[in-house]
């Protein structure tokens, strides 16, 4: 092909792509990134700030508590998410792979189906439901005597991090399921009957052959869960609005992010600052992927049958 | 090594009945080799006799013990698949040692038992690398020393060769009967692979339907094949098949004429018979007389030494006759074939051997 035509042909079928990413996602990266070096002064001109805004948000106090706050629970979210979501997602795929389980398809779809519900129809639904004045949750406790249990959740600072979790959780334990119930699937069956021959139960044919064969899978839905919930915002500001109440004790990255750059209540609008922090979740999420890729990927090979 | 008796199998998936009344005895370090066409039931047995399914009736015992409750690594039995199924996260060493480790067997004599069988099927260079380091045969050898290491009572292949090119599958085939030698070993062999059934086996058992349609040894089959099945499906390219009926001193083959032979006694007259012959015992010949039948060629296939004559009888029924060396046929020669009465072979109305 002459080169001429070959070029052509590269930009007919890359162009688009890279005209669309470009426009979306490179651009809007890059500009942040540089709005992050600039200070906006009060009549509206931009100022190169250097690292300026960096040393704000990390050493000021009026900025570097809310955002040591938003890390921290940021971080207590993904927690929760890996230690609670990809395990019950891991022990659903298994489950659900069992041979001889009837309503296969019923659960599956049952599992998944929050997934694909809006963020906000979950959240309103969950505040519904765990309403301390009409919430069936209470009655449902009180139905089985536990009713002690009962605690508005999701207005007191010690649990409310905790409870918009676990409905996060709730929400998406599907797509754990989902990939690690299709890498099962991919075991071959033959595979399982020769650890049965080797003396091997179904529970130690899971944990010595299975469970092997899906770390690779595992570790993908690690990192998925990783930039996820770093990137995670909607659930959030569905249930408890921008405040990230009560006293900012659900604010995570993106809702912090989300009242710096464009103001809220009292709050002016900073998009300099606001871009600084989005540079910092755009740099967290750098430093957990690079390490994944670096010290975890590498030890976890995939294997072909 | 042991023997295993099987008495009155049967087997039903749900409302499917995959095996019915299956009694087979596999003799102390005997090679049994079951064929059949595909869907009949062979890796259903062999599966049954390892304990991977539950049977629904019957009895299978292994060296004179009763192991229908038996898990299939209490069996003393050892498996090799057709895809092979090693553990691809695990090098050559520890697939072949896995089930030892599972038993409990101390380090030092897994290790032993892994290099024995090793050096038995040369894999010691092997024995560091993973399954998708090594070729098809590799893996084919691995499978197999996964089941000597095991040292079982019986061995069980299913269709082990079925993933080897023509060349390893020759090799490996001798490979196994070697083994067989060496070891002594008492072994179930599933292939849809006549020479390997040929060759290989003792005992031949030919299923078809979830049934067992003849045992015995490979020439017995196929000298005297007890029914129409077995006669057509042992030997390449399958038996010439005539139908005809019953007459006083022969078979009458309508348009092709009569076939003189001995009929066995208690034969009615008129009744409807098959007369079967097998390509590599019938001739072209010219002239008439004897068992000759006028034939037109369809197509004739050369292999080299030999090769294969498609004939159409003036019946309109076809048939295969082998040829040897030079013959100058072509398609629409008109001709004539002799049949040696030697090896005729006469079935009855309901596909049973007469006489
Ligand atoms: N798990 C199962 N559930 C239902 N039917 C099954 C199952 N396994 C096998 N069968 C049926 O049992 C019959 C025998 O199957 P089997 O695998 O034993 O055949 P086979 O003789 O080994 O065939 P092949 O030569 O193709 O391997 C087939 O008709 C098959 O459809
Ligand atoms: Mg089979």
């Amino acid at each position: 092909m002459p080169q001429g035509a070959y070029l052509r042909l590269l930009l007919f079928f890359l162009g688009p792509a890279v005209l669309v990413y470009t426009l979306f996602s490179i651009y809007p990266l890059l500009a942040t990134i540089l709005n992050s070096f600039y200070s906006r002064q009060s009549d509206g001109s931009h100022l190169w700030a250097g690292l300026g805004n960096f040393h704000t948000l990390l050493l000021d106090p009026t900025w570097s508590g809310p955002f040591w706050n938003a890390l921290k629970n940021n971080v207590i979210f993904f927690l929760i998410h890996m230690s609670v979501q990809n395990p019950i997602g891991l022990l659903l795929a298994a489950l659900l792979s069992l041979p001889r389980l009837r309503f296969r398809a019923t659960y599956r779809t049952l599992i998944f189906m929050p997934t694909m519900l809006s963020v906000v129809v979950i959240g309103f639904v969950w505040q519904l439901i765990l309403s301390p004045l009409w919430g069936i949750a209470r009655m449902f406790l009180n139905f089985f005597g536990l009713g002690f249990l009962f605690a508005p959740w999701l207005g007191v600072e010690s649990s409310a991090l905790i409870t918009v979790s676990l409905i996060s959780v709730w929400q998406f334990v599907g797509i754990p399921m989902i990939l690690i119930y299709t890498a099962l699937l991919a075991i071959p069956d033959e595979l399982i009957d020769a650890a049965t021959v080797d003396g091997l139960n179904q529970f130690q044919a899971f944990m010595w052959v299975k469970l092997p064969l899906i770390w690779p899978t595992i570790g993908l839905v690690s990192i998925l869960t990783f930039v996820n919930n770093f990137n995670a915002f909607d659930l959030i500001y569905a249930m408890k609005g921008a405040l990230a109440g009560p006293n900012f004790s659900t604010d995570i990255m993106g809702t912090l992010f989300y009242r710096t750059f464009f103001g809220n209540q009292l709050q002016l609008g900073n998009p300099a600052m606001g871009s600084a922090i989005a540079t910092m979740m755009l740099i967290i999420i750098l430093i957990g992927v690079m390490a994944y890729l670096f010290l975890v990927q590498r030890r976890i090979q995939r294997y072909s049958f | 090594m042991a023997e295993v008796v099987i008495g009155k199998l049967s087997k039903s998936f749900g409302a499917v009945e995959v095996l019915k009344d299956i009694d087979l005895a596999v003799e102390d370090g005997s090679f049994v080799v079951l064929v059949g066409p595909s869907g009949c039931g062979k890796s259903t047995l062999l599966r049954s006799i390892a304990g991977l399914e539950p049977v629904t009736g019957g009895s299978i015992s292994i060296g004179g013990r009763e192991v229908n409750g038996l898990a299939p690594a209490q069996r003393g039995i050892a498996m090799v698949f057709q895809s092979y199924a090693l553990y691809p996260h695990m090098d050559v060493a520890a697939n072949m040692g896995f089930g030892l480790k599972f038993a409990g067997a101390p380090k030092a004599e897994i290790a032993a038992r892994v290099q024995e069988a090793a050096r038995i099927l040369q894999l010691e260079p092997l024995l560091k690398r993973r399954p998708r380091e090594l070729s098809g045969g590799q893996r084919q050898r691995v499978a197999i020393g996964r089941a000597i290491v095991r040292k079982p009572q019986v061995f069980l292949f299913d269709e082990p060769l079925s993933n080897l090119d023509a060349a390893l599958r020759v090799n490996t085939r001798v490979e196994i009967a070697r083994l067989h030698k060496m070891l002594a070993a008492t072994i179930v062999y599933v292939t849809h692979d006549q020479v390997e059934a040929m060759t290989l086996a003792d005992k031949i058992v030919v299923m078809n339907h979830g049934r067992i349609e003849q045992q015995g040894k490979p020439l017995d089959l196929y000298y005297r094949p007890a029914n129409l099945f077995v006669a057509g499906f042992i030997g390449s390219p399958a038996m010439n098949f005539l139908k005809g009926e019953a007459v006083a001193g022969g078979v009458g083959l309508g348009a092709d004429g009569l076939i003189s032979l001995p009929l066995p006694p208690g034969t009615a007259p008129g009744a409807h018979v098959t007369l079967g012959i097998r390509p590599e015992h019938m001739r072209i010949a010219a002239g008439e007389g004897g068992l000759r039948l006028p034939a037109t060629v369809d197509l004739v296939e050369r292999l080299g030494e030999t090769g294969f004559v498609h004939l159409r009888l003036a019946s309109g029924a076809v048939a295969i006759a082998e040829i040897r060396g030079e013959t100058g046929l072509k398609t629409g020669d008109r001709t004539h074939v002799a049949l040696d009465p030697a090896r005729l072979h006469l079935f009855g109305a309901d596909g049973r051997r007469l006489g």
